[in-house]
């Protein structure tokens, strides 16, 4: 079975440690020329237009060097990639101006241009055409001289991006409103910003034989888990895809489990959310071209947290992290107790509640599931329309929608109106909690447990909810039990859990993403009033 | 292993679809009794009310607002050597499945109570629908398929008019009592204690309550109200008792939360009203001389309600002649409810549990005797210190 297959390739490759050899893709692969650099300048030009297939972003700006001009030299850039600006000014300018010593050999050419092009970030020496193409898309500008069989890059990394906004998810009232972009750098940066700490550190990688997207590991050296961070850089290795266009892709090709419909790596679009898992021991994984940076270990109750909460004191958030346990519970199970009270459980309603669905139910011709099917599906149709849906017709949906779950569905005789108010209630706590990505397990498993209820009444709800705990409880994310601190319980770690204990008694990291360097924060930082001074005790004794 | 992920799949969708729903009930399939009444036929059969609950018509129920097309309730009627037979008997004029899960009221006639309950109460207390917290209440005067029969105006339901009667009037005037199924099968078993349940009457034309215009009428044809209370002795109503004497009885049950108690003072009749706010009794078992006796403390805290003759209410002599008054009010009251059960020879206070849980190596040779030999003749002390806490919002009152 697919599942078996799955697993056992998993345990395969963990026990080799290597990379498996997946099928050949030098076909879609950069097919880049094998040959070395030529010392002409004409061949690489011409080298470099045919392995673009003569794209017309790939800029070829020639010019000549040297006291008397008699250097050929060129730049290569891709137009929309680079700072336009950046190129002409700092780049090709001191070039020009400057007098080419004709004396030079060939190790010497490259001191003197990184040195006369010392306004430019970074320049590279490049030797072979891999790595020339790579900085080309990179948005670098490559420098090729006549007579000499290798190039330079500089960075001039540039173009359009958008800007930094306010997060579209993940909201927050009190918090910082910028949101991470779809620029890898302008993320590191915002996360830099926040962690001043050369501990910050950062590894990247390239993955997608076609894309070559840059993806970025980012940790804190000394509060990470070294055991952790090699298995994010094994397990991200061990990609081998052509494309990697959003950090969905990444996630589920390193995802400990697959057969899950519980996420086991948090995503974000907030970089205070990213500094503050950094600095509980977690790992970053950013990627280029998604305002989106995954977080491991991912755990089930980091997605009841809402950033807010460490912004908020601590009672409010204590409170609101349990209303957010039952409105993950409700958006669960809501529809099924319904179903499950009124089809098998009459006596466990108050006896006004039970005549009065009775009487709404007398003129509704199906059974209490099927109606309650009918009312979810309705639902989930008009979300998944009102998702997609341009703007402008967006208010015509709504305005239908209102008539399908609503009043026009009652007096039609499709469903009662205590229906309509379950159905309602479902759908408001599945956009309730904090993290959209735990909305989805309770969207679907709301279903199976609608059926279960049907057939077994709260038997069947309880027998669905267990074996979902069991599941729950056998998940791991890198290595790190899904339920923790919960089960296995660490009681030290409890304090951020349910509840969420005042600021000053955090000493402590969650132990078991993080073994070595537990302790936050000195204990014993209660705030206090002043103490008295000698003139008020005198006054009070 | 293919296999056998194939086998249990399929066996775990047949579990699934074979077992699947066997004792599911739709809402509209079910016939909600909301109460059941109990009579005796001329040929000594059961004749058992249904009353069942009509939801449509049952105000706020109704999506269409009002509920005034119809009666709120239907009664059926079968009659039948047990109760369960004569509910068997009754599907055959119902469309739906009889539901006991929301029986809340059970209405015996005096009849049957009168012959005895002992038939009755198995098949309530065996059916896993049937809750053994119904309330349990006699029909005095009227047979229990009447009773439920009448139509009530402002809650639709009159099971559910009896019930909150019965709840209410407990709680504020103290001379009702909820007994339920399980209340009374204790009282049938029990050898120290036994059943005090309340009466219900109808009060009008009976054949004109069951009519939607008895709920038309500002003042009904017919109405339900809670009267007496009927003192079992085992599982046979033996005697009724009103007005101070029932009050007395729930005096010693420790079942008064608020009460109106109006004593004399300088010789005007009804002049002090006093009202009561907390009550403890305690019953104090004691044994003397091989003879078991009973001390009844009553502590009772209250307010003054009204007072209707010149007095100083700002003079505690005053106040502590006045508590003492009142003292020998409930004790009388109490005292006079015990002579009405020793007379009867029925154990309503149930002396007998607390001399049994003081005693239990006594008790055991007493037992049998109890009620016959020993409780007539018992020696029981009535102690009541009744406290005024407040006076209310004046002190002396206008009449000078």
């Amino acid at each position: 079975m697919l599942f078996q297959w799955g697993m056992g390739r998993q345990k395969k490759q963990i026990n080799d440690g290597v990379k498996q050899e997946g099928p050949d893709h030098s076909g879609e692969a950069a097919d880049v020329p094998q040959e070395p650099m030529s010392a002409e300048l004409a061949v690489n030009l011409d080298i470099i237009r045919q392995t673009t297939g003569q794209s017309s972003d790939v800029v070829i700006r020639r010019f000549s060097l040297g006291q008397e001009r008699q250097i050929k030299a060129a730049i290569v850039f891709v137009d929309g990639l680079v700072d336009e600006k950046h190129v002409y000014e700092f780049l090709l300018t001191p070039l020009l101006e400057a007098s080419f010593p004709l004396s030079l050999t060939e190790k010497e050419w490259f001191p003197w241009i990184e040195q006369k092009l010392a306004a430019v970030g970074g320049v590279k020496h490049v030797v072979d055409w891999e790595h020339l193409f790579l900085e080309l898309f990179s948005g670098e500008t490559i420098i090729l001289l006549d007579g000499v069989p290798s190039a330079v890059s500089a960075s001039t990394k540039g173009g359009q991006y958008r800007a930094i906004e306010e997060p579209q998810t993940q909201l927050a009232v009190r918090g910082p409103r910028e949101g991470l972009t779809e620029s890898l750098r302008a993320n590191t940066a915002m996360i830099r910003r926040r962690i001043k700490n050369p501990n910050l550190w950062m590894e990247t990688m390239q993955i997608g034989t076609v894309t070559q997207t840059d993806v970025a590991i980012m940790y804190i050296k000394g509060i990470a888990n070294d055991e952790v961070i090699e298995e994010v850089r094994a397990r991200l290795r061990r990609i081998d895809t052509d494309s990697v266009l959003e950090s969905g892709y990444i996630e589920q090709l390193i995802e400990d489990q697959t057969f899950t419909t519980f996420p086991t790596i948090y995503h974000t679009e907030r970089p205070d959310v990213v500094a503050a898992n950094l600095l509980e021991g977690r790992i970053a994984i950013l990627i280029q071209g998604t305002p989106f940076i995954l977080i491991v270990p991912a755990l089930f109750i980091q997605f009841f947290q809402a950033v807010e909460d460490y912004y908020a004191r601590f009672d409010i958030a204590t409170a609101l992290r349990f209303l957010r346990v039952l409105i993950f519970f409700l958006s669960l199970v809501a529809p099924s107790i319904y179903i499950a009270a009124v089809t098998f459980h009459q006596e466990m309603i108050p006896t006004q509640l039970v005549i009065a669905i009775a009487a709404q139910r007398e003129a509704v011709p199906f059974p209490a599931f099927v109606e309650a099917l009918i009312m979810e599906v309705t639902f989930e149709i008009l979300r998944e329309a009102g998702i997609r849906l341009p703007r402008a017709v967006g208010q015509a949906v709504s305005i239908v929608g209102a008539l399908v779950i609503g009043q026009a569905a009652v007096e039609a005789g499709f469903v009662s109106s205590a229906m309509v108010i379950v159905v309602s209630i479902t759908a408001i706590a599945s956009f309730a909690t904090p993290s959209f990505a735990i909305a989805i397990p309770a969207r679907l498993i709301r279903f199976g447990l609608m059926f279960l209820a049907a057939m077994f009444g709260f038997y069947g709800i309880m027998m669905g909810l267990l074996v979902m705990i069991l599941h729950l409880c056998s998940l791991r994310s890198f290595g790190v039990p899904y339920m923790s601190p919960l089960a296995p319980f660490t009681p030290s770690n409890m304090g951020d859990t349910l509840f969420r204990i005042p600021t000053w008694m955090y000493r402590e990291r969650p132990r078991l993403i993080n073994q070595k360097n537990i302790i936050r924060q000195s204990g014993d930082q209660k705030p206090q009033p002043p103490a008295p001074t000698r003139r008020e005790k005198e006054d009070g004794s | 292993m293919k296999r056998s992920i194939a086998m249990f799949v399929s066996f775990f969708v047949c579990a699934l679809l074979l077992a699947g729903c066997w004792s599911k009930k739709e809402l509209p399939d079910l016939a909600f009794v909301i109460a059941v009444g109990l009579d005796k036929t001329e040929d000594g059969r059961y004749l058992a009310s249904f009353q069942v609950v009509n939801p449509g018509n049952v105000a706020g129920a109704t999506q269409r607002g009002g509920g005034a097309a119809g009666v709120p309730v239907s009664m059926y009627t079968s009659t039948g050597d047990t109760l369960v037979e004569a509910s068997r008997k009754a599907s055959k004029k119902l469309s739906r499945i009889l539901y006991y899960g929301h029986t809340n009221l059970v209405v015996i006639s005096e009849e049957v109570a009168r012959e005895g309950l002992n038939d009755v109460f198995d098949a309530v207390e065996r059916n896993h629908q049937f809750r053994p917290t119904a309330q349990l209440v006699i029909a005095h005067g009227h047979s229990a398929k009447e009773v439920l029969s009448v139509l009530t105006p402002i809650d639709k339901i009159s099971a559910n008019q009896i019930i909150k009667t019965l709840e209410f009037s407990e709680m504020s005037r103290g001379q009702t009592i909820n007994t339920d199924v399980w209340g009374a099968i204790r009282g049938l078993t029990s050898s120290g204690r036994n059943t005090v349940v309340t009466g219900v009457v109808i009060e009008g034309n009976p054949q004109q309550g069951k009519r939607q215009t008895n709920v038309q009428s500002s003042v009904p044809d017919a109405r339900i109200s809670l009267d007496g209370l009927a003192l079992f002795k085992k599982d046979r109503l033996v005697r009724w008792v009103n007005g101070s004497t029932e009050r007395g009885v729930l005096w010693v049950l420790d079942r008064i939360k608020q009460t109106n108690i109006t004593i004399p003072w300088n010789g005007k009749k009804e002049a002090i009203g006093y009202r009561t706010v907390r009550v403890k009794t305690e019953v104090k078992p004691q044994w003397k001389k091989g003879r078991p006796s009973i001390l009844v403390h009553i502590q009772t805290e209250g307010d003054i309600s009204e007072a209707y003759v010149p007095i100083r209410l700002d003079d505690y002599r005053q106040l502590f002649q006045l508590e003492k008054a009142i003292g020998r009010d409930i004790e009388r009251e109490v005292k006079q409810a015990i002579e009405t059960a020793q007379h009867e020879k029925t154990d309503v206070f149930g002396f007998g549990e607390a001399v049994h849980r003081a005693h239990p190596r006594l008790w055991k040779r007493i037992k049998k005797e109890w009620d016959d030999r020993y409780f007539p003749h018992l020696q029981v002390t009535v102690k009541v210190d009744a406290y005024i806490r407040r006076t209310g919002l004046r002190n002396t009152p206008y009449i000078k």
